[in-house]
């Protein structure tokens, strides 16, 4: 028989038992539902990682820090020994832990690896206060600008760098420092405390000269107060890294001054955590892949973006793993109701199998007759699933990704080709379960079919 | 021309074999009547079901136009019988949720006919049973002798040169007993196939060519009626 003729009739055998056909189908659709819902949440969680990641991090940038520890599990358990470059560092805990953190030495050493085009150490200060004549004084931080992270601007234009002495200045301050549009502040001023380091040398000199009225007049520093111009305004973005929304701007130079400022004579001073590495033509793997061997060789921790998407990722694999886990079972328990579907099926049409074959119809053909009309099933309830899955997704999303502050961002994001494949695997699959069904039907004995008792 | 020589089937081993058919030879030429006479249990469906190639026998030889039919393989003998031979059964056996134009396709999928030629093959095999205007109606919806008559269509649509039927009018009452009988008739007149009929009416029995009357797996008597005409000629 012709394929499309095998096909045609077992349609139209499903057809004529519209009632079994549709409840077998929905026991796959179950299954394929739960699949299909995992894989559009799957695609969209990725996507909003990627794009989180594109926002905060250059592809073509490593994160190098002193401590390889940081990036690469060490034993905690054993005391580390000491060098000049330790400095303490508060986990999110609540911990206080000793880290190696990097030094002017180590940002040259590591600027004159092969292959590195820049290298920019991440600092940040933590400002006493912000504010503007007339207005209250908020807490805020300053991180140095970088080109490759460019935030979106709601006013102003910025060109490779912050220009001296201006500042770019979060939307989230703008109301509460008096401005009434993003437009409005630019070209204005903020002030900007900060409080200098207690210094152990200075204390010791004033200790000697001027007795314990000058030592405690040294131990309230004064605060040094700097005015700054707002040269743009960043956005609020949903894909800036949490907690860094309210982040000040100004160049590298700039904010290392304020930095210097603050941490003279501690054991801060140039010190850092983290420092960006940028490797030229770094889009490029293989070119990053070679840095990152290079700083690693020199015993830093080097992180490339691929290697903190995965890291981000991971947690989800694995919940997306164990959905899809359940979807499987959901499915294979249901290819029990094929199986059971088809049987019913061959033992309804004995006859008309014993006629076929009477006919001189090949026991090939009647096999394939049946394992189509599984595959049709397992096509039915796939197509059920799916769709149910696909129409649910489009019409809750908005909501879900209003509830998970998403932005206009799908938390499921449905890609057709993957359905398309899932749909092609669950009809494999109802094939293998049609496949003992199918063999009974071919072998039955046409006489014994055929007998009119 | 079906001939068979030496025809015996034996069923189970040893102390517990049945013999259902033993030592049965004869020839039916091309485009006659055969009519295989017997109560029921005396081998006439086994004998029906080895002369098509349904069942195999434990010895003996069937050729059907010099090919002999157990020599072949599966594949092929399933091929020769989809485009040689056809049967009609007391019970119909036509699928009840399909259309008569449905049921009457189904020898030309098995039989892979090109598919432009089948729906005029169709038409024709149910204007001869005067079923055209039920082309579209399902075979369920049909009274008994419809349904054999749908049957006899979906039995001559691919042009077999042999029809079985086995006790085609079993089912039905003597007037629609009588009309299928003529229209099975006229068919092999018209269409020149042969034509088996397995039955334990006599009367049928005698309108035929050829009459084989089996009883306990042998054969009683064999009555050619034209030969006999002949003679009396």
């Amino acid at each position: 028989m012709y394929t499309t003729d095998l096909i045609r009739r077992s349609g139209r055998s499903l057809a004529s038992a519209k009632t079994r056909t549709l409840l077998t189908a929905i026991a796959i659709a179950v299954g394929t539902f739960a699949l299909t819902l995992t894989l559009g949440a799957s695609n969209g969680v990725q996507s909003y990682v990627k794009k989180i990641i594109a926002n905060n991090f250059d592809p073509a940038e490593l994160i190098v820090t002193a401590d390889s520890g940081l990036i690469n599990k060490t034993d905690t358990t054993k005391p580390q020994e000491y060098d000049s470059s330790f400095g303490s560092l508060t986990t999110a805990a609540g911990a206080t832990v000793q880290v190696k953190k990097l030094t002017d030495a180590d940002l040259l050493r590591l600027s004159q690896l092969p292959g590195v085009q820049r290298v920019r150490p991440a600092v940040s200060v933590a400002l006493q206060y912000v504010t503007r004549p007339g207005m209250r004084k908020y807490v805020g931080t300053l991180t140095a600008y970088s080109s490759s992270q460019k935030p979106d601007l709601a006013a102003g234009t910025l060109g490779d760098d912050v220009p001296a002495g201006s500042i770019i200045l979060p939307d989230g301050f703008l109301s509460s420092l008096g401005f009434s549009s993003a437009q409005a502040a630019i070209g204005q001023t903020v002030t900007i405390a900060v409080q200098p380091a207690f210094d152990q040398t200075s204390l010791q000199s004033a200790f000697a000269s001027g007795g314990t009225a000058a030592l405690s007049q040294l131990a309230t520093p004064a605060t040094t107060l700097q005015t700054y111009k707002i040269a743009a305004v960043s956005k609020t973005s949903t894909f800036s890294q949490p907690g860094t929304s309210l982040y000040l701007y100004a160049s590298l130079a700039e904010t290392q001054k304020l930095s210097d400022l603050t941490t003279k004579g501690t054991s801060s001073y140039r010190r850092y955590l983290t420092a960006f590495v940028k490797a030229a033509d770094g889009t490029n793997p293989k070119k990053l892949d070679a840095v990152q061997t290079e700083v690693k060789a020199l015993g830093y921790g080097a992180q490339s973006v691929a290697d903190t998407e995965a890291f981000l990722t991971q947690i989800i694999t694995i919940l997306q793993g164990i959905v899809v886990a359940f979807g499987i079972i959901a499915v294979v328990a249901s290819l029990f109701g094929i199986i059971n579907t088809m049987y019913i099926s061959v033992l309804q049409r004995t006859r008309e199998i014993g006629l076929m074959k009477a006919l001189g119809m090949r026991k090939r053909d009647i096999n394939s007759l049946f394992r189509m009309e599984a595959a049709l099933i397992g096509f039915l309830g796939g197509i059920l699933g799916a769709g149910a899955a696909v129409l649910l997704g489009l019409v809750l999303n908005p909501w879900i990704s209003n509830k998970l502050g998403l932005g206009g961002d799908p938390l499921l994001i449905f890609n057709y080709l993957q359905i398309a494949l899932l749909v092609a695997a669950l009809m494999i699959v109802a094939t293998l379960a049609g496949l003992l069904p199918a063999r009974k039907a071919s072998r039955l004995n046409p006489i014994d079919a055929l007998r009119t008792e | 021309m079906i001939s068979l020589s030496a025809i015996s089937k034996v069923y189970g081993k040893k102390d517990t074999a049945f013999t259902a058919l033993s030592d049965i030879s004869f020839e039916v030429p091309a485009g006659s009547t055969l009519a295989v006479i017997g109560k029921s249990g005396s081998g006439k469906s086994t004998l029906m079901h080895i002369m098509s190639g349904l069942d195999r026998p434990t010895s003996g030889t069937i050729k059907i136009d010099d090919v002999e039919l157990f020599n072949m393989k599966p594949k092929a003998m399933d091929a020769f019988r989809a485009g040689t031979m056809s049967f009609i059964f007391q019970a119909f056996f036509v699928e009840a949720n399909q259309s008569c134009y449905q049921n009457v396709m189904l020898p030309l999928e098995i039989g892979q006919v090109p598919r432009r030629k089948r729906k005029s093959l169709v038409m024709n095999a149910l204007k001869a049973v005067e079923l055209d205007d039920k082309a579209g109606v399902l075979a369920g919806n049909l009274s008994g002798g419809q349904k054999q008559r749908l049957a006899i269509a979906r039995a001559i649509v691919n042009q077999p040169k042999i029809l079985f039927a086995d006790e085609p009018t079993g089912n039905l009452d003597s007037t629609t007993g009588e009309k299928i009988m003529q229209l099975l008739f006229n068919l092999n007149k018209d269409l020149g196939c042969t034509l088996v009929l397995v039955t334990h009416d006599h009367e049928l029995a005698a309108r035929c060519q050829h009459q084989i009357t089996i009883k306990d797996g042998h054969i009683e008597s064999i009555v050619d009626r034209r030969a006999a005409r002949k003679a009396q000629a």
